[in-house]
This record gives structure tokens, sequence and C-alpha cells, in this order.
């Protein structure tokens, strides 16, 4: 557990090392799980997917985003590009060796694949759990969803909640509300500049997609025409907070993409040396 | 016939690690109360909940398994523990709970006493 500080941010970050290597002379493969927006931290990965990657062989790397968790909540500086600038940052204070595995929830995935389009040779594979590239159809989208964050902001939406989703879920969006409140996350996170066609499709390093087949979120035709190259993987009966609700399914999946990944990656780097 | 049972010595040692892991955990867990500057008289047992009763984020259950490396070593890991729980056995986590698991990896990893567990500190 470690506080770094990066880009003027106190940034609360874990790095748990590959464990149970058959033979550690062998590079292991380095996953950087990124969380969504509001109300998510890295807890949401730390008791999913971070132990068992871990005990798979995997060095595992996660971390709050500026404004979450135990990180720092400066009162403005959420855009996109603060997001990805402090991923960039983190990797480089961490001195990680190679291209990483990056997966995302929500925003997190957004803001992995930004930094994708950004550094394309530090990247090895996306994984994104209901997460969209930031293009101009996603910011439509966003900027509904940006008024459904400021409606948390009253009392009586807390109430709804409540009764809705029970006193947990409540207590997570009071909490969310208290932040958005205090800042300029909502307006800063929705407000571009956007990704092109081009950029996003400059993309090329291998990609999946996991969406809940209830949740409206990610439009699958939209992603699989702007990502022609995406895999795409519908897990059934599940909505947008997969992660949280069905995450042995999602750990499977990781588990299965990380090695057909790394494993390709291993072989061509043997094939062409250097 | 006399038994040979020692005074203040819990005849299980299983028993007598969960008391006084179940005061360490409780010790962080006021102590991070306090940083929140939540009720310091708040009474904390094994049937509090983490997130019902204590309406602590699911982050500081992450800061809490940091912070039982200290004592406990890598052995107790609690990352691993609460990825094998359903979603609602997490929300409905109690302190007790987690006392139970962390005494199954002491138990477990060393031959358990509580001279062993707390040297020193927690002789009669």
């Amino acid at each position: 557990m470690t506080q770094i500080l990066i880009n003027g941010i106190d940034m609360h970050a874990l790095r748990i090392p590959a464990k149970g290597l058959a033979n550690p002379d062998r590079q292991h493969p380095t996953v950087v799980l990124v969380h969504g927006f509001g109300a998510d931290s890295l807890a949401s990965f730390y008791f999913t997917l971070a132990a068992p990657l871990s005990t798979s062989g995997i060095e595992v790397i996660t971390y709050d985003m500026r404004g979450h968790g135990r990180s720092s909540r400066p009162d403005t500086g959420y855009r996109l590009s603060d997001f990805v600038a402090d991923l960039t940052g983190l990797l480089d204070a961490l001195d990680v060796p190679g291209p990483v595995h990056l997966v995302g929830n929500s925003y997190g995935g957004t803001v992995a694949f930004s930094y994708a389009v950004a550094h394309p040779e530090r990247v090895a594979s996306l994984f994104l759990i209901e997460a969209e590239p930031a293009s101009e159809p996603w910011s439509r989208k966003m900027s509904i969803l940006h008024d459904k964050f400021r409606e948390f902001e009253r009392p009586d939406e807390m109430d709804r909640v409540a009764a809705q989703l029970g006193p947990y879920m409540a207590r997570l969006a009071k909490v969310t509300s208290q932040k958005l409140q205090v800042t300029t996350m909502v307006r800063d996170t929705f407000s571009g500049p956007w990704l092109s066609r081009e950029q996003v499709q400059s993309v090329r390093c291998p990609t999946i997609e996991v969406l809940g087949s209830e949740s409206d979120v990610v439009d699958q035709a939209e992603l699989a025409s702007l990502l022609p190259h995406c895999r795409i993987v519908v897990v059934p009966g599940q909505r947008h907070l997969l992660l949280m609700n069905a995450p042995h399914t999602v750990l499977d999946l990781v588990l299965s993409w990380i090695d057909e990944h790394h494993s390709a990656r291993r072989s061509q780097s043997e094939v062409s040396p250097g | 016939m006399k038994t040979s049972k020692a005074a203040q010595t819990p005849a299980n040692p299983a028993e007598a690690s969960a008391t006084l892991v179940f005061h360490e955990l409780s010790g962080m867990v006021s102590e991070m109360l306090g940083e929140y500057e939540l009720g310091e008289d708040f009474d904390i047992t094994a049937d509090t909940t983490f997130f019902g009763d204590l309406e602590l984020e699911s982050i500081d259950l992450v800061v809490l398994a940091g912070h039982l490396e200290t004592p406990y070593g890598t052995q107790v890991n609690i990352a691993e523990f609460i990825a094998a729980l359903e979603r609602d056995a997490i929300i409905g986590l109690t302190l007790g709970r987690l006392v139970d698991y962390v005494v199954d990896c002491l138990l477990v990893t060393r031959s358990l006493t509580p001279a062993t567990l707390h040297t020193g500190s927690t002789q009669p």
C-alpha cells in the first residue's frame, strides 16, 4: 500500500507482486486495474480480481483515481486528460517494465482507452468492462448521465435510492453525492475533448469488451462499428454493475484473456528478438 | 485427580486467539472511526457490520487490510478472503467473521498460542 505524489495528487496505489510462478525467470504479465467514476474506488478490484490474479502469476497494480477512494480530492481538475496524465504518471513512477494489460471498469475503461491512444507502445491489451472510448457519441450519452449525477445531489433522490436499492447503495450514493458537490468532477469529466473516429481506430492492441446483457450503457452495435477488431462478450442477466455482481465470471474472462495475449506476446518476442 | 489446566489460559488456543484478534481488530476499527470523528463510544461487538453499523466505505476495508499486515504478516490476505465471498456476504460482513478468518490463517500457518500471537503483551 503506497501513497505516491502524482501530478500534485497524493495518490493511493497498490502494487501486488505475481505469486506462484512456475518459472520465475520468465517475465510475468502486469495488469493495471482502473476503477470507475463517482462511487467507485480501487476496492472494487481489490476485493474481486486483485488477489486471484496475483496468485495466478500476474503482477497487479491498482490505484484510486483523483477525487476517489483514499487519493486526494482537489476542487477542480477532473478532465479525462487529467485522469490519463495520472495513469501515465503512476506507471512512470512505479517504473513498470514493458507494456501492461489494462483492465478498466466503466469510466476506468474510458480512461484506459485514452491512455492507449496516447501511449500505444505501453499497452499490451485492453480489457473493458461496460466501458466505451470517449468518442462523440459517448459524450452525448454522458451528458444525460451528467444530469443524473446532478440529481444525486438532492436529498429526496437519496431516499428513492434507499427504497429501491437498499441502505448500502443509498449510503454509497450519499457519499458520492457529497464528493460531487464539493468538486467540479461531474462538469469536468464529461466536458471533452472527445476522441475522433480515427484516434479511436488507431488503437491496434488486442481489445475485449465485456457487457451485461441487461445493461443499456454501451451500445453493442455502435461499439462493433467503431472498433471492428474488438471481441465482445455478453454476460447474461447482468446490468452495468457486472464487476460487483458477477466477479467470478469477470475473473475467469480476465484470466483467459491475459493467458491468451501474454503467451502471444511472448512467442512474438521469441521469434523476433529485440 | 488434579487437572493440569493453567489457571488463566483458555483450554482452546483458537478461543484465546479469537479474543486477542478481536481486541486488535476492534482497536484498529475504533481508530479508523476516530479519523472520521464518529462517536468514540460506539460499542463494537463481533456482530457489528462494517458497511451497515459502522457505515464504512469499501475502501476503508482495504486500508484495514493493509493495517493487518503489520501484526499478522501477509498470510492474512483479506483481499483473497473477500474475493471468495458472495456480494451479500460482503455487504453483511461482521467484525466476528473477519476475526474468525484471521484466527484460521494464524492457526494454519503457526502453532498458535496467545504467546506466539502477541509476544509479551498479553501474558497473564
